[in-house]
């Protein structure tokens, strides 16, 4: 056959060295609707659940008996299942219907049905679901804070510069897992350095996670994942229950939690049950909330290679956001893999949370390039902090983020480094030079930065976590170093441990350290002229771009 | 001969059969294929033993390795991945050994279940599609001592150190851990295929025989 030139154009895009796949049920390949997910159905005796979508009691795994027991709300159960889905989805749409309304009837229902009212909605009707059901009144960003050399030095740089344009959240994990305590102690003196109050947690095993928590090395966590099938919890060593318990072990220390789940992860691991991605992940939320967590980072998440490859599987993606919203969960919204080698196709799959505004839009950005990411790459990285700033100024939307200045940012990547350098000096960690630091403060990324003896780094990491350093000591590190006011800024974090109210659903500190969250801010959209507008000093903000043009330089 | 429904539906039933049989249907519809390959049974094969030698590092592969998969998600020979290993262990004047792991598919699980059985307590975890691990026995499962979960970025070459570096880790050397690389694209060129290639692994576990030998290299 003679070639087309307009074909062989075509098959160059990026977007066509993404992976697409057939709808294939028997293994999980399929978005929104499987025909082996289950009917919705529900029956109450004496107060139980005794019939869960179509199951008896008698014939549920641990994640039915988990959801019947501790998700539903049994005395609505009826009542709410008697209402059609499509009534249902109508009311999520309808501007006429306050969010309290949709949670209390949402509170009764079953995961079958919840997949069903989502199939009612297309992507334009779940973003006008998101923007009512959100938990808080402003929505809010995340970044993604790591390198590829672990540099504990950097992380506090690019964590200061974070902050200051904008994250309320950032997450670091590591390249070498013993890295974990360096990264998290970088993490928690970079953020303050950049903008009083933002949280920070580091990302790695579990035990090791919540013993970073208990120390006070992070200030909240992020990583307690759930699954939608039996098999892939067992194949994690886990249950629905002890998730539940370490949930409990964090709150016991006063940290702020969200679970993790997403669309694809059972498809990936090989035990889908047949069932569609959106059925499995209502389970998974289903199992959030009934283990007490008032959050979840979702919307396929690490899986996005997955959702992605089939049909409706973005839509899906955006779905079960919304069903996180729906359950009265903060939603930190994913956004934070990369998946396609198309710059139009990443960006439309960010536009259904950017526009209505979620919790956390993204879970999180690369502040970073994506070179440095160490969660194998984000949707979006700091090479496109300034088109994410235009898109907000485009739209008037507020994304989180704001513009800065070169001064601005040098100013705190210095500072923050300097402190990371003193800190380390007075705990006998490892040495930061002053080449590195001013390495650091004027880099990109890692590639622009000095080598580390990863070794004794290693072991001085190591060491710090045997002599049972804690959040006080680097308190104290820097208040002995001359950082007065960053050593307060990391005492007023531990204080939120003690006060609690940023355990509330979808909290964020401002920077004076107050809280903001679904509790005491609550999402009040319901149509024009209500809820969250984006005006006054933070419009200006948002107005301010680099590189405008000065009509008096003609 | 009459056409009629009755005879279509036999018809369209016998075809349905024959597809189950094989497990895949013909066309470019993936709808009613159930299995990827038929199941291996490893029946009557020698149950891996706990090892004595302190000089050993323990390699468990995969359930589908050098079996269903013969080669990583980028296409190097397991045979080569195997080799390059070994050679790395025996470099650093330690001892290998090779076993399967059945039980699950999971790389860390692998890795751990391989340590535990370990002479000195070191194992790789090593799957078919390429993603490898190396672990201590006395570790968290879901932590480890040096994980490389790109599969697609790892060389022969790297291979060769993971098992240099597991060695280094029985002489109790202090080890540099090799470098970390990362391809923030690689997700969006290969998350399909690793799901399919882990579910070819996945249908090969065995709970009721949980780890044998696996002298093949």
């Amino acid at each position: 056959m003679k070639k087309s030139k307009r074909i062989e154009t075509l098959d160059k895009r990026p977007v066509n060295k993404d992976g697409f796949i057939n709808e294939w049920p028997e293994m999980g390949f399929v978005a929104m609707k499987s025909p082996y997910d289950p009917k919705p159905s529900v029956r109450v005796e004496d107060g139980v659940i005794v019939e869960l979508d179509g199951k008896a009691r008698a014939d549920f795994d641990f994640m039915d008996q988990f959801i019947a027991d501790y998700a539903i709300r049994i005395d609505r159960a009826e009542a709410s299942m008697a209402v059609s889905s499509l009534d249902i989805a109508r009311k999520i749409v309808n501007i006429n219907v306050s969010r309290k309304e949709i949670l209390e009837i949402v509170s009764g229902i079953t995961p079958a049905k919840m997949a069903e009212i989502i199939n009612y909605l297309n992507v334009v009707e779940m973003m006008m679901g998101m923007q009512k059901m959100r938990a808080r009144r402003v929505p809010g960003n995340q970044a993604h804070i790591t390198n590829l050399k672990d540099d504990p030095v950097q992380i506090a740089a690019d964590a200061a510069e974070g902050a200051l344009r904008g994250f309320s959240e950032e997450e670091t994990t590591t390249g070498i897992a013993r890295y974990a305590p360096f990264n998290a102690i970088a993490l928690l003196i970079g953020s303050q350095a950049g903008r009083k109050g933002v949280l920070t947690q580091c990302a790695v095993e579990e035990a090791t996670e919540l013993e970073l928590g208990i120390r006070g090395l992070t200030t909240y966590a992020e990583t307690l994942s759930v699954y939608g099938t039996e098999k892939v919890f067992i194949d994690g060593d886990d249950t629905p229950y002890s998730k539940a318990f370490l949930n409990a072990a964090y709150a016991s220390r006063g940290l702020k939690v969200r679970f993790t789940s997403g669309s694809g992860s059972e498809v990936l691991m090989g035990s889908s049950e047949q069932k569609s991605m959106l059925y499995l992940e209502c389970r998974c939320l289903y199992v959030t909330k009934g283990a007490g967590s008032q959050g979840i980072q979702n919307g396929s998440v690490s899986c996005i290679g997955v959702a992605a490859s089939v049909p409706s599987g973005i839509r899906e993606v955006m779905g079960e956001n919304l069903v996180a919203a729906l359950l009265g969960l903060e939603c930190a919204s994913s956004n934070d893999q990369s998946f396609s080698n198309s710059d139009m196709r990443r960006t439309a799959r960010t536009m259904l949370q950017f526009m209505p505004g979620t919790d956390f839009i993204f879970s999180g950005y690369a502040a970073e390039p994506n070179y440095d990411n160490m969660f194998a790459g984000s949707n979006f990285d700091a090479e496109d902090f300034d088109d994410y700033n235009v898109l907000q100024r485009d739209m008037q939307v507020d994304g989180g983020l704001r513009p800065v200045t070169e001064e601005q940012v040098i100013r705190v990547r210095w500072e923050a480094a300097k402190a990371v350098q003193a800190v380390f000096k007075y705990l006998g960690l490892t040495e930061v030079t002053d080449e590195q630091v001013e390495a650091v403060v004027y880099a990109h990324g890692s590639k622009d930065t000095l080598k580390r003896d990863v070794a004794s780094d290693l072991m001085s990491a190591d060491d710090l976590m045997k002599r049972g350093i804690t959040g006080i000591d680097v308190v104290k590190a820097l208040a002995e170093s001359g950082f007065e006011e960053l050593a307060e800024s990391i005492l007023e974090m531990l204080k939120q441990r003690v006060i609690g109210d940023y355990m509330h659903t979808a909290a964020i500190l401002d920077e004076h350290f107050q809280v903001m969250s679904g509790v005491n801010t609550p999402n009040d959209y319901m149509g024009p002229g209500t809820g969250y507008r984006v005006d006054g000093r933070r419009w200006e903000e948002i107005k301010a771009i680099p590189h405008i043009i000065d009509p008096d330089d003609f | 001969m009459e056409i009629n429904e009755e005879l279509i539906q036999a018809i369209t039933r016998a075809v349905m059969k024959e597809i189950d049989k094989n497990g895949q249907s013909g066309g470019g519809s993936l709808t009613g294929k159930t299995r990827m390959m038929p199941k291996t049974s490893y029946k009557g094969y020698p149950q891996a033993v706990k090892g004595s030698d302190p000089k050993e590092v323990v390699i468990g592969v995969g359930p589908a390795f050098q079996k269903e998969i013969k080669a990583t998600i980028t296409g190097i020979p397991l045979d080569d991945v195997l080799q390059n290993i070994r050679a790395g262990i025996e470099e650093e004047g330690m001892v290998s050994r090779v076993v399967k792991v059945l039980k699950t598919s999971d790389v860390c699980f692998m890795g751990l279940e391989a340590a535990k059985i370990s002479g000195s307590g070191i194992g790789i975890g090593l799957q078919s599609k390429g993603t490898a691990v190396i672990h201590q026995k006395d570790l968290y499962p879901l932590s480890n001592l040096e994980l490389f979960p790109q599969a697609p970025l790892i060389t022969l070459d790297m291979y060769r150190k993971i098992g240099q570096n597991a060695a280094r880790y029985v002489k109790g050397e202090k080890v540099t851990p090799i470098e970390s690389v990362n391809d923030p694209m690689v997700r969006a060129k290969f998350q399909v295929k690793a799901a399919l290639m882990h579910i070819k692994e996945t249908e090969q576990v065995d709970p009721e025989i949980p780890m044998i030998e696996w002298g093949k290299a």
